[in-house]
């Protein structure tokens, strides 16, 4: 393990890669800032460049780039009260009342303090989960990945939000059924390609990610009605002073702590990720607080701040965990960045420890290197790189659509991947319009391949008998996961019917 | 509940409809998918998970179709600028075409150009600084740094 922690130590400490961290982190920052653009898109809009880096370059680019989309979404929440991605959003619940406050400075101060509290400690969780977890994978069978990726994929449905729970299922059958165009790899029988040979070989990852986030997102920015930035402009030139007082520091580094564990474990869940434990741990907060500090909440509380911040940025970390180890994104952003993987020809998972282990550690170490970059280069250019969001929409929008049509154009050469996107994008932007998620689109792709693989070898094992589901303790374990993780729900909602029916009769009567 | 056809035809139920037909004609298709003498014993076909898939797609829909809930009615959706993003689309469209006939300076430039005016900017110094000398700077990255050949458009090769 020391020698895996070496080796990934002088790969992330060569210039190279210190140079890609650092770049990472501000374009990240900066992509994550822009309304609407969450880091799903920025490591979208980054792969193409990363194609022709080595696969640790590649990942400790995006790594970076991930890190810094969070941070620049939380700042964008705190300024402009327009959350760059849904995991920092209830960083605005509170970070913003304070910016209106004129403590915009102080917001920002705590949030890169929260995240870097959060970052530190995940990553030393990190630093042993991940490792303990890969060596419990190396014993998985084809049966046991199988079960684990319906769990992944329920899990995702799952956590998708209230009365979207069917629309992900949806989603993710989609996403499966667009990873079995092409030739079928166990027989070699083309399916779904209706003669094209354009699309033998499948829809390309990069098209399909670019086309649903970059795209789409961008060409939602320009359907909705651009906002007024005046109050934007007020916030921007006055933040205010940057300092935290000893006594803040002493009443917040408890919450930060909290909320930074809870965030990791939560993270480490397939399908939770850092949105639902900014959402838990500012409940938490919330609850636990004194009767006078829980009044503030929602009004400018720094615990408010502070505790979504940490989880958020703490969940990122943890959402590598299943990732690095088992090959199992969490999350639509560790699923563009297991596609990315893939093309490079690395495979996640537990031999990915043993075969590679330069990129494992090197991609854990670079992410605190990127807490660093964030800390002490991104926070004292907040007031220069927020200057950023006053570039008008007229000019960044084309950017970002040039941006996304050149990345997938530069990687095939072929104008019809650009009209393949095109229509990708158009069909996204009526399935966000009808509230469909399209993240689990992205993780259903991603994993179809693998989950028919792995299906296949099951059911050639088992001579065609579903018996393996429950044959293997672990199997057993996993497939009864994924049905807990299916039926709960339902049942909920089951439940709050039955509960809610004798009130509303009474209200009736 | 009441049912008229505001509900009946509710966004989630005309979704739930679409995918339905889409599974169903997904499923068509999976049995046009070539077997080879003996798959009818084999465990595992081509056909194995795209039918899962097609059973699996066909009761979520359903499940959509029976349980969704008429929508309140909201203006936003009449706030939208379709006309802009159609334009936008449009312009998306020619500059695909555009790679491949005029190459990647002038398509790039001229979209990027129409880009900004068509959201509204007028600035000269924008309109064309952000356009042209950005778009030659990023050609001239692309092929002399990072070695990248770009075929030129067919138009000027015929030339």
């Amino acid at each position: 393990m020391i020698d895996g922690i070496l080796a990934g130590l002088y790969t992330v400490m060569l210039p190279t890669n210190l140079m890609m961290v650092v770049i990472g982190c501000f374009v990240g920052t900066f992509i994550g800032m822009l309304p609407g653009l969450g880091p799903i898109s920025a490591i979208a809009l980054m792969i193409p460049i990363t194609y022709g880096l080595e696969p640790s370059s590649g990942m400790i680019l995006m790594a970076g780039v991930y890190y810094g989309a969070v941070f620049g979404g939380s700042t964008s929440s705190i300024l402009i009260n327009a959350p760059g991605c849904s995991s920092t959003v209830v960083t605005a619940f509170d970070g913003y009342p304070m910016a209106q406050k004129g403590q915009a400075g102080k917001a920002l101060a705590l949030a890169a303090y929260s995240s870097f509290t959060g970052g530190t400690l995940s990553a030393i969780m990190l630093l042993i989960a991940a490792p303990a977890l890969a060596k419990v994978s190396l014993s998985f069978q084809s049966t046991d990945y199988f079960a684990l990726m319906l769990v992944g994929l329920s899990a995702v449905a799952a956590f998708a939000g209230k009365g979207q729970v069917l629309k992900a299922w949806m989603m993710t059958i989609l996403g499966l059924i667009l990873a079995t165009v092409g030739i079928d790899k166990g027989i070699g029988v083309p399916r779904f390609t209706f003669g094209l040979t354009d699309l033998l070989d499948g829809f390309s990852f990069l098209l399909l990610a670019m086309a649903t986030f970059a795209l789409g997102e961008t060409l939602m920015g320009i359907l909705k009605p651009a906002d007024t930035s005046a109050t934007e402009q007020s916030s921007i030139t006055d933040l205010g002073s940057m300092k935290v007082t000893k006594e803040e520091f002493k009443e917040l580094a408890p919450v930060s702590i909290r909320s930074s564990i809870l965030g990791f474990f939560v993270g480490v869940l397939p399908g939770a990720g850092a949105t639902i434990a900014a959402f838990l741990s500012y409940g938490l907060e919330r609850n636990i607080a004194p009767k006078d500090k829980r009044e503030e909440f929602g009004k400018g509380s720094m615990r408010g701040l502070v505790a979504p911040e940490s989880a958020n940025n703490a969940a990122s970390s943890g959402s590598f965990v299943p990732l690095l180890t088992l090959g199992i994104p969490g999350s639509g952003t560790t699923a563009i960045m297991l596609g990315a993987l893939i093309s490079y020809g690395v495979q996640p998972g537990p031999r990915l420890y043993i075969d590679n282990p330069e990129i494992f550690w090197s991609v854990i170490i670079s992410m605190y290197v990127g807490n660093i970059v964030l800390m002490v280069l991104n926070l004292p250019l907040i007031p220069y790189i927020s200057k950023l969001l006053a570039v008008p929409r007229t000019v960044l929008l084309p950017m970002i659509i040039f941006f996304s049509i050149t990345g997938v154009y530069l990687v095939s050469f072929n104008t019809m991947d650009v009209f393949i996107m095109i229509a990708v994008a158009v069909i996204a932007i009526f399935l966000r319009l009808a509230s469909f998620p399209l993240a689990p689109l992205l993780l259903g792709f991603i994993l179809g391949g693998l989950m028919e693989e792995n299906l296949r070898r099951s059911l050639m094992l088992s001579d065609g008998s579903l018996s393996f589901l429950w044959e293997r303790p672990i199997t057993l374990g996993f497939s009864l996961t994924a049905v807990l993780v299916i039926v709960a729900p339902i049942l909920l909602t089951l439940f709050n019917k039955y509960r809610n029916r004798p009130l509303k009769m009474q209200e009736s009567n | 509940m009441k049912l008229n056809s505001a509900s009946l035809l509710c966004r989630d139920r005309v979704g739930g409809l679409i995918f339905l037909i889409f599974c169903l004609t997904y499923g068509y298709q999976t049995s046009l998918i070539p077997s080879y003498p003996g798959d009818a014993f084999a465990p595992f076909t081509a056909r194995t998970l795209p039918w899962m898939l097609t059973s699996a797609g066909v009761l979520f829909s359903l499940l959509l179709i029976v349980m969704a809930q008429p929508e309140e009615k909201s203006d936003a959706t009449l706030d939208f600028d379709w006309r802009l993003l159609i334009t936008f689309i449009l312009l998306m469209t020619a500059y695909g075409f555009g790679l491949t006939w005029v190459g990647f300076i002038l398509a790039t430039s001229l979209f990027l150009l129409a880009g900004f005016w068509v959201l509204g900017e007028r600035r000269k110094s924008v309109l064309f600084g952000a356009s042209f000398p950005f778009v030659t700077a990023f050609w001239l990255l692309l092929t002399k740094g990072l070695d990248i050949y770009l075929e030129p458009g067919y138009l000027f090769l015929s030339l």
